[in-house]
């Protein structure tokens, strides 16, 4: 699902991010990417959701090659990916089904169907008694929860989480990776970038630990 | 086209939310829109009230020969041969003593002519000639004015030209204002819309971010700039139906003093709707273009 070959990522001002660096992730993989700060995880994330673009080298997102992506299909291939910040990224000028529903209004759904499917979302991460609360009232677990629903509400075949548990304390976080443990089951591609490494044991799967820009597989 | 539809709905309706959540901001820029489109509307409606009143004057050109005091019979006879030619329309003869009588009662200045020692008028041709070109009407009058036992050609039209150019310079002056006061609806409508994205950076940078493409996030703010134009627009039509009101007495005033029944002419159904659309479309360029810039910086941003 996910081809990187010999992809290097440098940074305006000469900081090399990502040095040649050769992955593959398959459909319906968990990946763990661990490391110090500044390792190169939220870079190899932002890569793959053409945040950022390959300075050199071949990166293949579903087939489709991000590093030459016209800017205008820029978001049909976001489309197909939940994203999952370690700020939420929640706008607090609407309530919380208001954010949940956000991707489902870009594709333009009928707003009955949105507000079924986001029910149903937040019904999944614990929080449809809170729809109509407006996210700044939320706990900083519940914030994340939901930003996981808004991520998962169009259904993505990928998710990208960047640091999900970065600000939660124990708690928390171990409901948020389990969580994530249910989305894997039911088959969906998970990239998680965390240095949280209480999660790690936990879960299983596939672990990369990243070095100054190179990625190196570790056994569980 | 169902789900081109529901993507204009929802910019729309979000597009009246964010000028409702900000009244104040949204009367302003209304105000000084159409405080920018009533004067160049304004002028052009009194133009065209002048010219409606040039244009109840006699549209036909008439030709006046006078003849000379010594002319002979046998000099008019020649003339009127000459004014059966089939270059004149129409020709018709005023006596001098019917001028005068005429003088007398519409000017009311029987007191004045009753104290002349005798009738100073010539007598006059009325001349209408079939060739009512500027060039046809004067090389006629030079023909006629060239002939002997004529004093004096005078082409009555003149005057109703001379209006007619300063009209002219009159409307090009509202074209050229009217095309500056459009760039001033595209730079306010412009700065409106800038301050808005401004304000929705979160908001536009999470969309891109989930997918949205960037004509979704350019359409609520088109549909603000648009209605925003549309409200400076009868914001203009207010300012001008008072200006209207205000005038109409003194105008009729006016007129009473020239005795005519002249009143001020309303502005037809296309003005109008030229007075609403133009903004509009202006509106909407001004949030483009600054949407369209803002959405670069914000890209750049990341």
């Amino acid at each position: 699902m996910i081809q990187f070959s010999q992809v290097t990522k440098r940074y305006p001002g000469g900081h090399e991010a990502l040095a040649n660096v050769d992955l593959a992730i398959d459909k319906g993989e968990l990946v763990f990417l661990t490391g110090h700060s500044g390792a190169g995880k939220s870079t190899l994330l932002k890569l793959i959701a053409a945040i950022e673009r390959p300075t050199s080298g071949m990166l293949t997102v579903n087939g489709q090659n991000v590093g030459r992506l016209p800017y205008r299909a820029v978001p049909y291939l976001r489309r197909n990916i939940g994203l999952v910040f370690q700020d939420h990224k929640l706008l607090f000028d609407r309530n919380v089904i208001e954010n949940v529903v956000l991707p489902l209004d870009i594709v333009g759904l009928d707003r009955r169907e949105s507000f079924k499917r986001a029910r149903a979302v937040l019904d999944k991460v614990g929080l449809l008694k809170r729809e109509k609360a407006n996210p700044i009232s939320l706990s900083g677990g519940e914030q994340q929860r939901l930003c996981i629903a808004r991520a998962l509400v169009s259904r993505p075949a990928l998710l990208l989480a960047d640091e999900p548990t970065g600000n939660l304390d124990a708690g928390y976080a171990a409901d948020i990776m389990a969580m994530f443990r249910d989305f894997h089951q039911v088959g969906t591609t998970l990239v998680i970038a965390t240095h949280d490494d209480r999660a790690l044991t936990a879960l299983g799967g596939r672990i990369l630990r990243l070095d100054h820009g190179h990625v190196g597989e570790t056994a569980i | 086209m169902r789900t081109w539809l529901r993507h204009q709905r929802a910019a729309f309706r979000s597009a009246l939310a964010r000028l409702a959540t900000q009244p104040l901001a949204s009367m302003l820029t209304a105000l000084a829109m159409g405080v920018a489109i009533s004067l160049p509307a304004g002028l052009y409606l009194a133009l065209g009230n002048f010219a409606q009143l040039a244009g109840e004057m006699p549209a036909q050109p008439e030709i006046s020969l006078y003849l000379a005091a010594d002319a002979t019979p046998a000099q008019e006879s020649a003339l009127a041969t000459r004014l059966k030619q089939p270059d004149v329309a129409h020709a018709r003869r005023v006596d001098k003593d019917e001028a005068l009588a005429a003088l007398s009662s519409a000017q009311d200045l029987t007191d004045v002519t009753a104290g002349l020692p005798g009738n100073p008028l010539p007598d006059a041709w009325i001349v209408q000639p079939r060739d009512t070109s500027r060039a046809g009407l004067t090389q006629l009058a030079q023909a006629l004015g060239a002939r002997p036992g004529v004093a004096e050609v005078h082409i009555d039209s003149q005057w109703a030209e001379r209006l007619a150019a300063a009209l002219a310079i009159g409307h090009t002056g509202v074209w050229l204002l009217a095309a500056l006061f459009a760039v001033a609806l595209v730079a306010i409508s412009g700065n409106a819309i800038r301050a808005q994205v401004l304000a929705r950076r979160d908001e536009i940078q999470v969309s891109r971010l989930i997918g949205a493409t960037d004509r979704h996030i350019r359409r609520p703010f088109l549909f603000v700039g648009t209605l925003q134009g549309l409200l400076g627009g009868a914001v203009a039509l207010g300012v001008l139906a008072a200006s209207g009101a205000l005038l109409q007495g003194p105008v009729t005033h006016l007129a009473n003093l020239y005795g005519s029944a002249y009143q001020l002419a309303p502005p037809t159904l296309a003005e109008l709707a030229v007075v609403l659309g133009l903004p509009a479309l202006f509106g909407w360029l001004g949030a483009w273009l600054s949407v369209t810039r803002a959405l670069g910086q914000v890209e750049a941003g990341h």
